[in-house]
C-alpha cells in the first residue's frame, strides 16, 4: 500500500513555566492510502497532539512529517493552510461548524477554497451533504439550529467536499450519544469504503472498531498496534480481537 | 475590599491588551480636555486679566488739535459728569502710518512716547519687557506681539518712515501695551529716545502731541453713548480734529478674537473626540464583560455575588481611568506651551502656561465621573446573568436570524462574501466605526477649508472690505492732482476713490463707513451678501450682523449722523466682514456728502497693476511726486502678508492637530474593535485556518469587513461636510461679522482626506489583525 504520511523521530514538546512536557517523543509512523486507522490511547497520553502535528496543524518541537512526499514540518504557517486546503480534511469533537454561517455555507466556505466556480462548487456541496443524509431543509439552518449528530455529518461533509487524501476525526462521536454516534461513525466508514483515508483519534472501542488499524500510544510513543482488517458490522471477533490488544496495552 | 482587588487586578492581568488601549484613549481624552480648558480658561482671559492689572479702565480716547486740550472746560466737564477717574498722557500720533511687521507691512495709528510718559501713566500703564540696558541711542521699544507674532527680538534692526524721513533703530525692549499692542486693534504703541521724540515733535507741525486719555466709565454710563457724546463734543470743538475712541471691549475684541477661535476650535474637536471616546469606552466595557463571561460565570459558580463582580471590574477601570487621567493632565501641560504660543500670538501679552485647578479638576472628574457612569451602566446586567449561562458564554451568538450573504448566490469574490458575514455580524462595532470616522472626516474637512482660506489662498473676499494691489492715501489738497498722476502710470488701472468715516446711528450705535465714487467698482462685491450694493446717494448697505441686531432688514431705512449732519438711506444690502465688530456700512460717495465736504477729507485710492512688479514702483512715483501729500501707500500684497502671518499659523496648527488626533483615535479605535473582533472570533479563525485558509486572506477579511462602514461613512461625511462646512463656520463666525460663510472647500483635498482616511484605516487594520498570523489553527482551536 501506499504511504501517505511517514513520520520520522516526531517529537513535542510543551513548555509551560519552565517545566517540560514531553508529549510526543520519537514516534516513527507511516500511515497508508485506503486505511481506517485508529489512535487510541488513554486521557492525555499525545493522541490528538499526534493527529494535528500529522496534519500541519501543530508544528512538531523535533523530528519530521512527510505527507503525500512533502516535509511539512519546513512549511510556513501559510504554505501548511494551502497545503491543507487540497490535502487534509478535518472532524472534530466539538464539529467546530462557523455559527454564524449556514449548513451550505460551511459547507461551500471550504469547497470554494479549492473550486472556483460557483456553481460547481455549490452542486459539489448539495451532493456531499446529501451523501451524509442532510437534507435540504436543513442547508440554510445554522450549526446552532441543529442536532448535535447533524451538526457533525456537516462538519464531516465539510471535511469531505475537497476530496482530501486523508480526513483527520478528533473524538467525532466525543460530544455524542451512541445512536447519533453511531451514525456519524456510518458515514465515515462509508467514505472509507469509498476510498478515503481516515485518520481517527478515539478513546471510544466501539468507534474504535471501525477501523482497520489501531495504533496504541502510550506515555508520547507508539505502544502497539493492532490489524483488523476490513470492517464489517456485527463482526464480534473483531471485537473480541481489539478488545485483548487493548487489554494488552493496559487499556 | 481584598477580594474585589484581587479580582481586580486578576481582570487586568488577563486582559492587558485591551485594558492598555483603553488607557490610551481615557489617557488621550483627559489630555485634550485639559489642553482645552487650559487654552479656554487660562491662556484665552490673558489679554483680559492682563488688561485689568495695568489698569486700563473701559476705553481710551486719543485726539490730535491745534486749538483745544484735555484742559478746555467743555471736556473736563464732558469727563467729570460720566467717569470716575481719567488719566491723560501725552505722545506723538501718526495715522495711516506704514508700519513693518512680519513679512510684510501693516497700516494703522503708530502712538510714538518716551520711557518719562511711561513712568508717568496712571491709567493704562505700559510695562517695558525683555529690556536691554546696553542699547542707549536710536533705540524703539515695540509691542510684544512683535515677539510673539512677528518674530522679532531684542538687538533687531527696525526701520520706521516717519513724516518722510526714514529712522533706523535698533530694538531695545518690548511693551505690554493693552490699548496699541495688537495690530488687530489699529494702533501699535511704541516707544523711542527722548532725542528721537524731539526730533519728530519737531517736524510733526501745528497739532503737536496728541492728548491720550484713559477713562473709567460711571456704572449708568453706557460705553457706546458715551463715545458719541465725546466724538460730537470734540468734532464741535474742533471739525478737523483727528479723534479716536477705543471702547476697552472693542479693543479685546479684536485682540483675542483669534484665540477665541483656536481656543473655540480646540475645545470643540475636544468634545467630538470625547464622543468617540465615550462611545470606545462603553463598547469595550460591553466587549469586556462579553470576552469575560465564563469567568464571570466561575466566579458567580463559586459564591461570589453580582456585587462582588461589579465592584472588581468598576475598581479596574476607575484605577485606569484615575491613573490616565493623572499622566493625561500632566501630559497636556508638557504640550501646552507650543500651543499656547499660537494662542497667544495675536494677543501679544506675555503668557507662560502655570497650573489651572480648574482645568485639572474638570479633565479630571470628566474622565473619571464618565469611566465611572458608563461602567456602571454596562455592568448592570451582570446581576441578572445566570452562572450556567455565563460559564456556556450565554446565548446571543446563537441568535441568528438570516444568513446574509449567502456563498452560493453571492456575486462577490470568497474572501469578500465572508468579509461581509463578518461586517453583518459585527453591526454594533461597524456602527461605531461609521460614525468615528465620519467625524473624523467632519473635523478634517474643516481644518481643511482653515488651511485653504487662512493659509494656502487666503479668501480675501471674506476677510477684507477690498482686494486690491496698491492702496494709496492722499491729503485733501493732493487727492485731485494726485490721482490724475497715479491714472497716468503704466500698468496702473481700476482706480477707486473711498473715503472712511465713522457714523452714528441714534445715540448708542456707530458704524465704521467707507464711501466709493460707485461702489460696484470694488474688486470685492462679494462682500454684499445679500440685496446689492448702494448706487444712488440714497441707499446705503449695513452690516448684516449689525442689521440682525437691530431689527434692519432690506427696504428699511436708516438715520445716520456725524457731526451736526443726519440723512436717512435706503438699506438696498447687507454686508460682511470680521472687521469692526460687523459693525460697518457702505456708502456712494454722493450719499456721503449729505454728511460731510468730501473735499475736506483724505482720500483713499485702490488701485490695480497688470504685475505685481509694478505696485511699488507706481506707490514710489506718488510718494516722490507729491511728498507729506501721500499721507500713506502700501502694497497690498505685503499687507496681506502680515496681517495674515498670525493666521497662517493658526490653521496648520489646526491642521496638523486634527490630522494627528484623527489619526491617533482611528488607530485606537480599530485597535479596540479589531482586537476584540478577533478574540471573539478567534474559534472561527481556527476553523478556517483548519480547513485550509491562508493568514493573509484572514487578515485581509478581517480589515475588509470594516472597509463598507469606513468607505460609506468617508463618501457620506465628506459630501455632508462639504455642503455643512460652511454653515458650520458660521455658526462660529457670526459672532464676528460674517453671516454667510462662502469659503472654499478644494474637492481634490476632500478627496485626498478621505481616500488618506480609508488607506491609513485599512493599513491600521490590516497591521492590528496581523495577529492572526502568529497564532496556529491547533491553538486557536484548543483555546476554546
Amino acid at each position: 500500500m501506499n504511504e501517505i504520511i511517514k513520520t520520522q523521530k516526531l517529537c513535542k514538546t510543551f513548555s509551560n513555566g519552565g517545566v517540560q512536557q514531553h508529549v510526543l517523543r520519537n514516534i516513527d509512523l507511516s500511515i497508508y492510502e485506503g486505511d481506517f486507522t485508529v489512535i487510541m490511547g488513554a486521557s492525555g497520553a499525545g493522541k490528538s497532539t499526534l493527529l494535528y502535528a500529522l496534519s500541519g496543524m501543530d508544528k512538531p518541537s523535533l523530528g519530521d512529517v512527510n505527507f503525500a512526499g512533502k516535509n511539512i514540518t519546513k512549511g510556513t504557517p501559510d504554505e501548511l493552510a494551502l497545503f491543507r486546503r487540497k490535502n487534509c480534511g478535518f472532524v472534530f469533537q466539538q464539529t467546530y461548524l462557523v455559527d454564524s454561517m449556514s449548513v451550505l455555507d460551511n459547507v461551500l466556505a471550504a469547497a470554494l477554497l479549492v473550486e472556483k466556480s460557483k456553481k460547481k462548487a455549490a452542486a459539489k456541496a448539495k451532493e456531499v451533504l446529501r451523501s451524509v443524509d442532510i437534507e435540504e431543509t436543513l442547508w440554510n439552518k445554522f450549526p446552532t439550529q441543529i442536532s448535535g449528530g447533524e451538526a457533525q455529518r456537516v462538519g464531516i461533509a465539510r471535511a469531505l467536499i475537497n476530496d482530501p487524501k486523508l480526513v483527520f476525526a478528533d473524538e467525532p462521536t466525543g460530544a455524542l450519544n451512541s445512536t447519533t454516534g453511531k451514525d456519524v461513525l456510518d458515514v465515515l466508514t462509508k467514505a472509507n469504503e469509498n476510498g478515503q483515508s481516515i485518520v481517527m483519534v478515539t478513546h471510544d472501542i466501539t468507534s474504535a472498531r471501525r477501523g482497520n488499524r489501531i495504533l496504541y500510544v502510550k506515555d508520547g510513543e507508539i505502544a502497539g498496534e493492532c490489524q483488523l482488517g476490513k470492517y464489517v458490522s456485527g463482526d464480534k471477533e473483531r471485537h473480541l480481537k481489539l478488545r485483548d490488544f487493548l487489554g494488552g496495552m493496559g487499556w | 475590599m481584598t477580594k474585589e482587588k484581587l479580582l481586580a487586578g486578576s481582570h487586568f492581568r488577563k486582559n492587558k491588551g485591551s485594558s492598555i488601549g483603553i488607557f490610551l484613549l481615557m489617557f488621550l481624552s483627559s489630555m485634550l480636555l485639559s489642553l482645552a480648558m487650559i487654552l479656554f480658561t487660562d491662556t484665552y482671559p490673558t489679554a483680559q486679566n492682563e488688561a485689568k492689572r495695568l489698569n486700563s479702565g473701559d476705553g481710551q480716547l486719543t485726539f490730535t488739535s491745534s486749538t483745544i486740550d484735555e484742559t478746555n472746560p467743555d471736556l473736563q466737564e464732558l469727563f467729570n459728569s460720566n467717569t470716575t477717574s481719567y488719566d491723560v498722557a501725552k505722545a506723538l500720533s501718526f495715522i495711516n502710518t506704514n508700519v513693518p511687521f512680519v513679512n510684510g507691512e501693516v497700516i494703522l495709528r503708530l502712538q510714538v512716547e518716551t520711557l518719562d510718559t511711561l513712568s508717568k501713566k496712571q491709567m493704562a500703564k505700559t510695562e517695558i519687557l525683555d529690556g536691554d540696558t546696553s542699547i542707549t541711542s536710536d533705540y524703539i521699544y515695540v509691542p510684544y506681539q512683535f515677539k510673539t507674532s512677528g518674530g522679532f527680538s531684542v538687538g533687531d534692526d527696525y526701520s520706521l518712515t516717519l513724516l518722510g524721513n526714514k529712522y533706523q533703530f535698533k530694538i531695545k525692549g518690548f511693551l505690554n501695551t493693552v490699548y496699541g499692542g495688537c495690530n488687530n486693534g489699529g494702533v501699535f504703541e511704541m516707544v523711542v529716545s527722548p532725542e528721537t521724540y524731539a526730533d519728530l515733535l519737531s517736524k510733526i507741525g501745528d497739532t503737536g502731541e496728541s492728548s491720550i486719555i484713559t477713562y473709567e466709565l460711571k456704572d449708568d454710563v453706557k460705553p457706546s453713548a458715551f463715545r458719541i457724546r465725546t466724538l460730537n463734543t470734540l468734532k464741535t470743538l474742533d471739525p478737523s480734529a483727528d479723534v479716536r475712541l477705543e471702547p476697552l471691549t472693542e479693543v479685546m475684541s479684536g485682540r483675542t478674537f483669534m484665540s477665541l477661535i483656536i481656543a473655540g476650535s480646540f475645545l470643540a474637536v475636544t468634545m467630538i473626540v470625547m464622543i468617540v471616546i465615550v462611545l470606545m469606552i462603553i463598547n469595550s466595557i460591553s466587549n469586556y464583560i462579553k470576552e469575560n463571561m465564563k469567568t464571570i460565570g466561575a466566579l458567580k459558580a463559586i459564591g461570589y455575588t453580582g456585587k462582588n463582580i461589579k465592584v472588581s471590574l468598576l475598581l479596574m477601570f476607575v484605577s485606569l481611568a484615575f491613573f490616565a487621567a493623572v499622566l493625561g493632565v500632566a501630559g497636556s501641560y508638557l504640550i501646552a506651551g507650543p500651543i499656547a504660543s499660537v494662542v497667544i500670538a495675536q494677543m501679544g501679552v506675555p503668557y507662560t502656561v502655570s497650573f489651572s485647578l480648574i482645568s485639572t479638576i474638570v479633565a479630571f472628574t470628566t474622565v473619571l465621573l464618565i469611566t465611572v457612569l458608563f461602567t456602571l451602566l454596562s455592568l448592570r446586567k451582570i446581576n441578572k446573568i445566570q452562572p450556567i449561562v455565563a460559564l456556556r458564554e450565554g446565548t446571543d451568538s446563537h441568535n441568528f436570524k438570516r444568513n446574509p450573504v449567502r456563498l452560493d448566490k453571492s456575486f462577490l469574490g470568497l474572501n469578500a462574501s465572508l468579509s461581509m458575514k463578518t461586517m453583518l455580524h459585527n453591526k454594533r462595532q461597524n456602527i461605531i466605526t461609521f460614525f468615528v470616522t465620519g467625524f473624523l472626516v467632519f473635523l478634517c474637512v474643516i481644518a481643511l477649508l482653515m488651511f485653504e482660506n487662512f493659509n494656502r489662498k487666503p479668501n480675501l473676499n471674506l476677510l477684507a472690505n477690498e482686494i486690491c494691489d496698491g492702496m494709496i492715501l492722499f491729503d485733501k489738497d493732493t487727492k485731485t492732482e494726485g490721482e490724475a498722476f497715479l491714472a497716468s502710470l503704466e500698468g496702473v488701472s481700476n482706480i477707486r476713490r473711498a473715503y472712511d468715516d465713522t457714523l452714528y446711528v441714534g445715540e448708542e450705535n456707530s458704524l465704521w463707513m467707507e464711501a466709493y465714487e460707485d461702489p460696484n467698482t470694488k474688486n470685492n462685491t462679494d462682500i454684499c451678501y445679500k440685496g446689492r450694493l448702494p448706487q444712488h446717494d440714497n441707499e446705503i448697505n449695513i452690516s448684516g450682523h449689525f442689521g440682525k441686531n437691530e431689527g434692519y432688514k432690506i427696504g428699511d431705512e436708516i438715520t445716520l449722523t456725524l457731526g451736526e449732519n443726519s440723512y436717512t438711506y435706503l438699506i438696498t444690502g447687507f454686508i460682511q466682514t470680521t472687521n469692526n465688530g460687523g459693525g460697518e456700512c457702505i456708502l456712494t460717495e454722493a450719499g456721503y456728502s449729505h454728511l460731510v465736504d468730501t473735499s475736506e477729507k483724505i482720500g483713499i485710492y485702490y488701485f490695480d497693476t497688470e504685475k505685481d512688479e509694478q505696485i511699488d514702483p507706481a506707490l514710489d512715483a506718488c510718494k516722490a511726486k507729491f511728498g507729506d501729500g501721500v499721507t500713506s501707500a502700501a502694497n497690498f500684497i505685503d499687507v496681506i502678508e502680515a496681517n495674515m502671518a498670525t493666521f497662517r499659523g493658526i490653521a496648520t496648527l489646526m491642521l496638523i492637530m486634527v490630522a494627528t488626533i484623527s489619526g491617533l483615535v482611528i488607530l485606537l479605535v480599530l485597535y479596540l474593535l479589531i482586537r476584540s473582533l478577533i478574540f471573539s472570533k478567534r474559534k472561527d479563525y481556527g476553523i478556517y485556518k483548519a480547513i485550509g485558509y491562508t493568514s493573509k486572506s484572514l487578515i485581509l477579511q478581517t480589515a475588509g469587513s470594516f472597509m463598507p462602514a469606513i468607505i460609506l461613512s468617508v463618501v457620506i461625511y465628506s459630501i455632508v461636510s462639504y455642503f455643512m462646512a460652511n454653515p458650520y463656520m458660521e455658526l462660529i463666525m457670526i459672532n464676528f461679522g460674517l453671516m454667510k460663510c462662502t469659503f472654499s472647500i478644494p474637492i481634490p483635498g476632500v478627496i485626498i482626506i478621505g481616500a488618506s482616511m480609508i488607506l491609513l484605516s485599512f493599513l491600521f487594520a490590516v497591521l492590528q489583525a496581523r495577529r492572526i498570523k502568529n497564532v496556529e489553527p491547533y491553538k486557536m482551536l484548543i483555546a476554546e
